[in-house]
């Protein structure tokens, strides 16, 4: 072979390498944007990333298309490792053709999932693209159709992570959509089906397009993304930190970690965390902050729904997800968004092999018109639903109150709970003592001489005899009331305990979960 | 306060309740006699009731202001901030009793009360305003 061909090939590689060219380079930098390589280059271990289809070129004639060319077709695609597990990655370029989305460019996409869903490793998609490639006309759209598919079918097999960091709007917007994770970065990256322009011709309201769609709003509003960057280096070191927490498939286990905090750690402080009086509100986060491994824990979606606490955290070393309820947000009360948060976070644990911790204090369902007409029973059972079709080690610590269908919300014995553990300062019963006393005392409050008073009188008698774990233990309800601060070796001890749970169920298509 | 409108042999009454708390009368307005305000026939029972029921008098917010709501229905147990005081991010600024808690109503931003709009034993409704910050 002569020395002009490896000339020739090394003059095509560099010619692809450099995307869209210096100037649209220097435009992205100069908007807080790293260039699509540059991405994946911090996301993978160095020097391990491995760029496949680099040469493919688009098939459109049509319009300008003819004479333009788009390197790597604005997409980078290919695998690497990260931390050492292997990861495949896409990354669109907007510095070629706006990052646009072809038919070709979407074969790239799909080729690079068909792999992972093969060799059974993570995905994580970068979105930087102002779209469909319009002249590229219904072969671009049919691209769209087959990503959405494969994400579809990839569900539950792979983790699948989508990080938006420019522009995704339209259709486009469904391939993240079905994945399990979004991360968005403030001010460079919006979502929106229709965007302000649109909105504006239609319906006359003016909004910009980061109040529309952008990172808090999708983070904080719409509850469409799970986590929030401020940069983009923070936001692809916050990815690797999601990996850790997560298996590379359905069959495996996320891997384990030495631990360097001590597994029979006693924490006095969990004693007197929980105020004297039931009406005090305290931050449920001390609580989780106290019982994982270094106090370390990843919350998803922190910003949305904060009446209920998503994260991952590990005990002894081993990764867990947390689902607790906040006393301090709407006095820990479910709701739609709360029903919504935990229900797909318990899905995406139990599709991944991570075993659940509640914490629980739940007075309740959130009363009102807007709960009611929002249809928060729909909503709510998707908790019931994925609490009982969950067969991942499933363990319950109830730190205050559980009361009514907002427990068994939260995943009681009967729904699957595996361990279920109380503090003494649990208080399980079927209502609260003011709602129950009101109606098994009725005659009594009624006919009495000063009927405020019989009111109170009944509501500490009921109190006192129900609000408490040791009616729900003697039945066992509950498998033991424990100390506070001995809770962390507790917790220890019964997921080691439970870490050959199998389970099956009657096989089946697939059940109908209450979308 | 929660309005009802009772059809009796026809007519039709708009009747105004409000529930009595722990035998502490809530500070009433002098209690009003049910006052047939319309005579609707049977078959349009939920005729539209002559007086508008007076709606809370809306509180403007200033321009740049931010306006703190209620996040759920539920009774003003305590107002710690007075207007013109000066509040830090998280600052407790009242103490909303809902669902058994006492929810601690946190300044969102650092800023200085404009207005407040609720008093000790008010019962508010979802979104209400409580406080302003200027």
């Amino acid at each position: 072979m002569s020395i002009d061909k490896i000339q020739d090939l090394q003059q095509r590689l560099d010619s692809i390498r450099e995307g869209g060219g210096k100037d649209r380079i220097a435009k992205q930098h100069k908007a807080g944007k790293l260039t699509a390589r540059e991405r994946i280059n911090l996301l993978m271990d160095e020097g391990s990333f491995v760029e496949l289809d680099a040469f493919v070129k688009h098939r459109c004639t049509e319009f300008d298309m003819k004479d333009t060319d788009a390197p790597a077709e604005g997409v980078v695609t290919g695998y690497g490792t990260v931390e050492g597990r292997l990861v495949y990655a896409y990354a669109q370029d907007f510095t070629v053709v706006g990052g646009s989305l072809g038919e070709m460019h979407a074969k790239k996409i799909c080729k690079v999932l068909d792999l992972a869903m093969k060799m059974g490793a993570p995905v994580v998609g970068i979105n930087d693209s102002g779209g469909a490639r319009i002249q590229e006309g219904v072969d671009a759209l049919s691209g769209y159709g087959q990503i959405f598919y494969r994400n579809t079918i990839a569900s539950g097999v792979i983790p699948q992570i989508s990080v938006i960091m420019g522009p995704c709007a339209g259709g486009a917007v469904y391939s993240p959509a079905l994945t399990d994770f979004i991360f968005m970065v403030e001010k460079t990256s919006q979502m929106f089906i229709t965007g302000p322009q649109v909105i504006k011709a239609v319906t006359g309201e003016e909004v910009s397009s980061e109040a529309l769609g952008g990172a808090m709003t999708h983070n904080s509003i719409s509850g469409v993304a799970h986590f929030i960057s401020q940069n983009e280096e923070i936001c692809i070191a916050e990815i690797k930190r999601l990996l850790s927490y997560l298996p590379s498939n359905n069959l495996e286990t996320a891997p384990v970690f030495e631990v360097s905090d001590d597994l029979n750690r006693i924490e006095e402080a969990l004693n007197t965390i929980i105020p004297e009086n039931s009406n005090k509100p305290y931050d449920m986060k001390d609580i989780i902050a106290a019982l994982v491994d270094n106090g370390e824990y990843m919350e998803v979606q922190p910003y949305y729904a904060q009446n209920i606490i998503t994260a991952f955290a590990r005990l002894n070393g081993a990764s867990i997800g947390i689902i607790a309820n906040q006393p301090k947000v709407l006095a820990g009360c479910l709701d739609i968004n709360a029903s919504d948060k935990a229900g797909r976070f318990i899905r995406t644990c139990d599709a991944f092999n991570i075993p659940i911790l509640n914490l629980i204090d739940v007075p309740g369902f959130l009363p009102g018109t807007n709960q009611e007409y929002g249809g928060i029973i729909r909503h709510g059972a998707k908790m019931l639903y994925a609490y009982s079709e969950a067969t991942v080690p499933i363990v319950n610590v109830i730190t205050r109150k559980a009361y009514g269908g907002a427990y068994l919300a939260m995943c009681s014995k009967d729904l699957g709970a595996d361990m279920v553990f109380a503090w003494p300062s649990a208080e399980i019963a079927v209502m609260g003592p003011e709602g129950a006393a009101n109606i098994i005392f009725k005659k009594d409050i009624e006919t009495a001489e000063n009927p405020a008073q019989a009111r109170s009188e009944k509501i500490q008698e009921y109190k006192d005899r129900f609000a408490t774990p040791y009616v729900a233990a003697s039945r066992g309800f509950v498998d033991d009331v424990i100390e506070p601060a001995t809770t962390r070796q507790r917790l220890i001890s019964a997921f080691d305990m439970l870490s050959s749970k199998r389970e099956t169920r009657p096989s089946k298509k697939h059940g109908n979960l209450p979308v | 306060m929660r309005k009802f409108i009772i059809n009796v042999n026809g007519n039709s009454y708009e009747v105004e309740v409000e529930e009595v708390r722990d035998g502490a009368a809530a500070p009433t307005p002098a209690p009003k006699a049910a006052v047939a305000v319309t005579q609707a026939p049977k078959s349009a029972p939920a005729a539209a009731p002559a007086a508008k029921p007076a709606a809370a008098a809306p509180v403007s917010v200033p321009a740049g202001g931010a306006s703190v709501n209620a996040p759920m229905p539920g009774t003003i147990l305590r107002v710690d901030v007075t207007v013109g005081q000066a509040v830090k991010k998280g600052q407790v600024l009242c103490i909303l009793e809902a669902m058994k808690m006492e929810n601690e109503i946190m300044a969102p931003s650092d800023g200085t009360v404009a207005s407040v709009a609720v008093h000790q034993g008010d019962s508010v409704n979802t979104g209400q305003v409580l406080v302003v910050l200027g």
